[in-house]
């Protein structure tokens, strides 16, 4: 893309988000909504500020990312480790793909329940109900980006005289990384929203939780502040795995 | 005749049900706790909630909830995703508010939407609809820009103008991947209605199953969520059904969308 098509267009993306802004202003400026219902976007963003630089919400930043990372790493190890199985191995193939194909158009959130019975209020039935929706993204795009390696790859290096053993670590996973970082991707998001979620529902401490917290005193400004913060923190770590992905990925062709 | 294989793989996903409830039932008997009732325990419990009149209107009017929210979404967001795919300036006005949208967690928007709009059905299916619409969008926007220039140039020179355009060549060469994101946007909508629920405590299928988990009443709070997941694995089996039925001259590249979640 030239310069002068991409500065257009980051100019034309630009107008929708800046009209939102100024129709929300409106909205307050004109009296069509009452500050009480619809904080006027000044207000929200400099309350934004105050709160990150207050040590109470940065431990309940701290706990929510605490959270989204233990639960958003076990689906990456899982995810991969099972998806390059499956699609390695016909037998494990047999009992995963059912499996998988059952649980995955499942609603995660209604699990949530019976993680609390099972493993208390604490960090962990959070952590596994983010695992549990993160997983299935990785899992998939572990799985179609494994056993999409093109068969002639394999007998190259077989023919090369790699080891049998090997094939998976040197030629599988390899040619499968921009599949399963894309599944990554999908997952932090969802991690995002579900830690989130869960906080909401139930919880002590957590971004959510000061969102339930303002809305039971009707605090309309410290609604809006977690919700940006939690869409900040989204953009923030799916720029920062495009970074990793662009690292990682800097001898592929384009995809 | 069908052949014993064709036979297992169409068995497969039940034996997979049959599998996990075997797998709940043992490790309930296992661990032995009051709060993890065995399987036959939470199947058992099924019959008496769906045959109370009051959950299963809660559970009925959550479901119409949804299938509104759908609808809308899909109303809203195909042509939008479908005119994104075509022209660059409006992906370029749309993609980054998109982007920005795309990480709020829409069921959070709940207690604002509620004191918006009241507790009422609209608050929800507003919820739902807008859980469902950035798949959506985003599906069509790639299906659309996927079209094939050649086809769209024979179109206009044999004289159909540019809305006749993206109705008659645009829409059914994207169709296939719409219908995928239709399919993620379904198994959102199911999710964004229950966790809507959960955190408005009001009324509907998450209302239940949430008020049976404080009156510790755990064999309605295992049944409950048996019935949400077979919801989900019903709505996304029958939608596949249809999928397959409408483009049948496409199979998809993936068996599951990447993005259900």
């Amino acid at each position: 893309m030239n310069p002068r098509r991409l500065a257009t267009d980051v100019m034309l993306g630009g107008v929708p988000i800046a009209l939102s802004i100024a129709l929300w202003q409106a909205l307050d400026s004109f009296g069509y909504a009452p500050a009480t219902l619809l904080p006027p976007p000044g207000r929200v963003f400099v309350r934004l500020a105050q709160q990150l630089l207050s040590s109470g919400y940065q431990q309940d930043i701290a706990a929510t990312l605490l959270r989204l990372f233990a639960g958003f790493a076990i689906a990456v190890v899982l995810g991969i480790a099972i998806g390059l199985t499956a699609a390695v191995h016909p037998a494990v193939n047999a009992v995963v793909r059912p499996i998988v194909r059952v649980l995955a158009p499942l609603p995660k959130v209604a699990l949530y329940p019976a993680l609390l019975l099972l493993f208390g209020f604490n960090h962990e039935s959070k952590i596994l109900l983010v695992a549990a929706d993160a997983l299935f993204p990785i899992l998939l795009s572990t799985y179609y980006g494994a056993s999409m390696v093109e068969q002639k790859l394999i007998w190259s290096a077989l023919a090369a005289g790699t080891p049998r053993g090997q094939i998976l670590f040197k030629v599988v996973l390899p040619a499968a990384v921009p599949s399963i970082l894309t599944g990554c991707r999908i997952g932090l998001v969802i991690s995002c929203i579900v830690v989130f979620l869960a906080e909401m529902i139930t919880s002590t401490d957590g971004l959510g939780h000061v969102l339930v917290t303002a809305a039971r005193t009707f605090q309309a400004v410290d609604m809006f502040v977690p919700l940006i913060t939690i869409s900040l923190l989204g953009l923030i770590l799916s720029g920062l795995l495009q970074g990793l992905r662009s690292y990682l990925l800097r001898g592929f062709p384009e995809v | 005749m069908i052949s014993w294989r064709a036979l297992l793989s169409h068995l497969a996903p039940l034996l997979a049900c049959i599998g996990l409830f075997a797998i709940w039932q043992v490790a309930a008997l296992i661990l032995d706790t009051d709060s993890f009732p065995t399987a036959l325990d939470a199947l058992r419990a099924i019959p008496a909630i769906l045959g109370d009149k009051e959950s299963l209107i809660n559970i009925l009017a959550s479901l119409r909830r949804m299938a509104v929210g759908f609808g809308l979404a899909l109303l809203l967001s195909i042509p939008l995703g479908l005119m994104m795919g075509r022209n660059r300036f409006i992906a370029a006005f749309f993609n980054p508010l998109l982007m920005v949208i795309y990480p709020v967690p829409k069921a959070a928007l709940m207690p604002i939407i509620m004191l918006w709009l009241g507790v009422g059905d609209i608050a929800k299916t507003l919820v739902i609809f807008l859980g469902v619409s950035l798949p959506v969008i985003y599906h069509s926007f790639q299906g659309a820009k996927a079209v094939e220039e050649k086809m769209l140039w024979s179109g206009a020179a044999m004289g159909l103008s540019a809305p006749q355009r993206l109705l008659r060549i645009v829409l059914p060469a994207a169709l296939p991947e719409i219908l995928t994101g239709c399919r993620t946007g379904l198994v959102l909508a199911l999710i964004t209605m229950i966790t809507s629920e959960m955190i408005a405590r009001q009324s509907g299928a998450g209302n239940i199953l949430f008020n049976a988990l404080d009156m510790g009443q755990y064999d309605t709070v295992y049944a409950m969520i048996i019935i949400i997941g077979a919801m989900g694995i019903g709505l996304d089996a029958a939608f596949e059904n249809l999928r397959r039925r409408l483009v049948r001259w496409s199979e998809p590249v993936f068996e599951l969308p990447l993005s259900f979640a």
